[in-house]
């Protein structure tokens, strides 16, 4: 499989509709809403969000690579969703992992901590 | 007694290859599995019994390419397959596990897995099931029979429903909407005398055998004879085999007077009957399955076996079967488990049948079968592992530096750490005398910030929370709402309205869930994001520590129990002033993708003051000789402050916190046990040793060490008695109970 690479971006724990309106600064920007409260913004630069508590973090502690889902399937036990674009989140290859699915039909980002790198890579290999 | 001649066709004497069988070549035909190619060689390839061929039996079973307990009948023979058949009346060997390197990851399983999803799985090839499988795609459903004849062996169904199967290129996983179980019907097994000789076959087995042209000599049949095979066949009831040398020579039967007749035979074919073919059905429990054919059958059960082997994989004979219900088992699973019977390798696949049947001729009721369990068949470790994983342990961003220090590496609190860089000791020494460095990146941390982030933390923590300071710290229990310590670890201040918390390495995934789970139930405006995989953390610590923090950069270090932002040799860091070794101490918690860096400038900026990184172990003995509680390690599930020792970190002042009400109303109460130091002379006993008093263990130890400072043993354990004595043994020797901190009790040496 292709190599995890580092990917670095910001991370924003906001109020949900704060982090809704959100504008991110920054080239090639790829929002992954982890969570209704929490964004991780692959390739952001800087943040606009309107709360003051916001926590904002420069964020390398994970590692991805673009793959084809097919590559995935026999290592995942759980349905991916059918809508684009979507982020699933759950076991691969029981690493905790998270698959970027893009509106546009192709390769999927598969992403995980760092330090589960190593683990993930010999499972898919 | 009739005569039947031999068919002319009978023999395709064309030779496809050799398998080795103890080390002899043997050679088989086309379609041959091995048990048939080993009868073809005038051999047996268990070590005799009845055959059924068809894989309901043990008495096949051999080792066929290193893999013990396979049934050579379910195995197609192939050029060089090797064959080793189980030591005679016994089980074969284990394989000695050669030394292993517990502390390296597991390699990958691989065994392939492959899964398919249909609407209807058939279990088994037969006419039944060929049936049911027309039906369902009759009926526009997807469908998939699977054949142990064509070497797919049903291991186990599962809820989902999912079969699981091996198959001749790995495992296949079966997920089906319905599972439909055409399994055919077994044939029922002689219980008596010598049933055990080489030489018996059943009524199908010999027509297999005639079909592939195996001579098999002057053949016998009692029961019902196999059809197109030309034997001789024997009325009345089955007394007995005769044999010589572990071969049948003759059978022995008796009319209705008793009178018996002997005769001679190279070989036995039995036909007792059949017996519904059901495991997997009774293995399928709450999963809804389908049996057809007859598997479903109402069969008649085999006579009552009276003398003989009633178990072949076990042993069991009918008289142990007797001395079971003798002792009481008088039920079918308990007298299993007593007996021994049906417990073997092919799970009641042969003598279930006759252990209901002599179950019944003692109650007057025929016994409900026994549940199946998987798996139904012996698979190797890796067959079983196929598809899983063990869990992942996470890497440090400096896994390779410690690798390249030499470091021994082991697993702790769900990462991988170093153990030990190859001499404790020096490790330790740097620490008290010198600077040394420790990765503590694994630690919990936790960022809070909101409006309500006082609030939330008052009644989180036991102690104050509001008077702590911006740049300022203080330790903390995490109790749980019956007052047991869950964690522990700091709260840094950061502004009015953010903290950092920080957790036990193996606590930090609960504590987290804990804290987020109190935002919600109190609805209360804080912000979480959990950054232990975001930031790597360093703790740099001993005497000199301070003497390379200025070297580093840091010009105006926090006083202890302060924090800072600030850059260490360049690199943004949360600069912590704490100590766990009982010097002074300083944890810079930084990105993830400096961590090598940082690593690397310390030991460069710290060569000339003899910088040296330690290890957990060394670590644990550096805490040990504070006292300092490593929760999870020395903490039971019901471990609260006061059996610890630590009170002082419990404000029952507060009005409010997890666990108070609990720590309120236990407090008047006597405690029995308490966490306490030890010491002795000589070396450091195991820990977990047993703790001695008047004879009686009265606690354990959970941490000890021999201090190279102190020169003696020093131990922290549990005291488990009301009375709790001054002197105590442990590994045979008289220990000292003693106040805690073993080294430095004043923390002069922490604050410095």
């Amino acid at each position: 499989m292709r190599a995890l690479e580092r990917l670095r971006g910001l991370r924003v724990v906001a109020d949900p509709v704060a982090l809704d309106a959100a504008r991110w600064h920054g080239d090639d920007v790829t929002v992954l809403r982890i969570a209704p409260d929490d964004a991780f913004a692959i390739g952001a630069e800087g943040v606009d969000v309107d709360d003051p508590d916001a926590i904002v973090e420069s964020e390398a502690g994970f590692v991805g690579a673009w793959l084809p889902v097919s590559a995935l399937l026999a290592h995942i036990e759980w349905p991916l969703p059918t809508d684009r674009p979507a982020l699933a989140q759950g076991s691969v290859a029981n690493v905790p992992a998270k698959l970027w699915l893009p509106a546009e039909d192709g390769d999927g980002l598969l992403l995980t901590a760092a330090s589960y790198a190593d683990d993930l890579t010999s499972r898919l290999r | 007694m009739t005569e039947r001649s031999v068919p002319a066709d009978a023999a395709p004497a064309v030779a496809a290859g050799r398998i080795i069988v103890d080390g002899r070549p043997v050679v088989f035909q086309a379609g041959d599995s091995v048990a048939m190619a080993i009868l073809r060689g005038g051999e047996v390839p268990g070590r005799g019994g009845t055959l059924c061929l068809a894989g309901d039996c043990g008495n096949c079973l051999a080792e066929v390419d290193g893999t013990a307990y396979v049934r050579t009948c379910q195995t197609a023979a192939r050029p060089g397959l090797r064959v080793e058949r189980h030591p005679d009346g016994a089980m074969p060997e284990l394989p000695v596990v050669a030394a292993m390197d517990l502390t390296a990851t597991p390699l990958p399983a691989t065994v392939e897995v492959h899964h398919v999803e249909v609407d209807v799985v058939v279990l088994g090839g037969g006419s039944s099931g060929r049936a049911a499988a027309a039906e369902a795609q009759r009926a526009g459903r997807s469908v998939l029979v699977l054949d142990a004849g064509a070497g797919e062996e049903i291991v186990a169904v599962y809820a989902g429903p999912l079969v699981v199967v091996r198959t001749l290129t790995g495992m296949l996983h079966v997920h089906a909407h319905e599972i439909v179980v055409a399994t055919g019907a077994a044939e029922i097994h002689p219980v008596c005398p010598g049933n055990r000789l080489a030489g018996i076959v059943t009524a199908r087995a010999a027509e297999r055998l005639q079909a592939a042209g195996v001579d098999l000599g002057r053949i016998v049949s009692v029961g019902s004879p196999p059809a197109g095979v030309p034997v001789t066949s024997v009325d009345g009831r089955l007394v007995r085999f005769d044999g010589e040398g572990g071969r049948v020579r003759a059978v022995v039967t008796a009319d209705t007077t008793g009178a018996e007749t002997s005769m001679p035979a190279d070989t036995v074919a039995v036909g007792l009957g059949l017996t519904p073919r059901d495991l997997l059905a009774r293995m399928a429990g709450a999963v809804p399955v389908r049996v057809v054919g007859e598997a479903a059958a109402d069969l008649p059960f085999p006579p009552v076996p009276t003398e003989g082997v009633v178990c072949g994989c076990m042993g069991t004979t009918v008289a142990d079967l007797a001395d079971a219900w003798d002792r009481g088992f008088t039920e079918l699973e308990l007298l299993k488990r007593a007996s021994q019977a049906c417990l073997g390798t092919c799970q009641g696949g042969a003598c279930l049948p006759n252990v209901r049947s002599w179950i019944a001729a003692r109650t007057g009721e025929l016994p409900d079968p026994f549940t199946a369990r998987p798996a139904s068949r012996q698979i190797t470790l890796a067959e079983a592992a196929a598809d899983s994983y063990v869990d992942a342990f996470r890497r440090t961003p400096l896994h390779d530096e410690h690798l390249a220090a030499g470091a021994r590496m082991d697993r702790f609190g769900g990462w991988w750490r170093p153990w030990h860089y190859g001499d404790t000791v020096a490790e330790y020494w740097a620490v008290r005398e010198g600077v040394s460095i420790g990765d503590v990146s694994t630690l919990g941390k936790l960022v809070v910030s909101g409006p309500d982030v006082v609030e939330l933390l008052e009644r989180l923590y036991p102690c104050h929370v509001a008077d702590i300071k911006p740049g300022r710290s203080r330790y903390a229990l995490l109790l749980n709402e019956r007052g047991h310590v869950m964690d522990d670890g700091m709260i840094l201040r950061e502004t009015e309205t953010r903290f950092v918390l920080s957790f036990t390495s193996g606590g930090a995934a609960n504590a987290e869930m804990w804290v987020r789970d109190w935002i919600d139930t109190w609805g209360l405006r804080v912000h979480v994001l959990d950054r232990t995989m975001s930031l790597a953390a360093i703790n740099v610590t001993g005497p000199l520590a301070r003497t390379l923090m200025t070297r580093a950069g840091l010009a105006d270090p926090p006083r202890f129990l302060g924090h800072v932002h600030a850059d260490v040799a360049g690199i943004p860091c949360h600069v912590m002033r704490l100590s766990f070794t009982g010097e002074a101490a300083f944890e810079l918690h930084h990105p993830v993708d400096r961590s090598v860096e940082l690593w690397r400038a310390l030991l460069e900026l710290g060569h000339d003051l003899g910088i040296q990184p330690h290890g957990l172990q060394a670590l644990f003995g550096l805490r040990l000789e504070k006292g300092h509680v490593i929760v999870g390690m020395d903490t039971e599930l019901d471990t609260t402050p006061r059996r610890l020792g630590m009170d002082w970190a419990v404000r029952m002042e507060k009005p409010r916190f997890i666990g108070r009400g609990s720590l309120e109303r236990t407090a008047k109460l006597p405690d029995h046990r308490r966490w306490l130091g030890f010491t002795m002379p000589g070396p450091a006993p195991t820990e977990g040793s047993p703790i001695w008093s008047d004879g009686e263990v009265v606690g354990n130890v959970t941490g000890s060490w021999t201090s190279p400072l102190l020169g003696k043993a020093l131990m922290l354990g549990w005291l488990r008695r009301t009375s709790f004595p001054d002197r105590v043994e442990i590994d045979g020797r008289e220990a000292v109970v003693t106040p805690t901190p073993f080294y430095d009790p004043e923390g002069h040496r922490a604050r410095a």
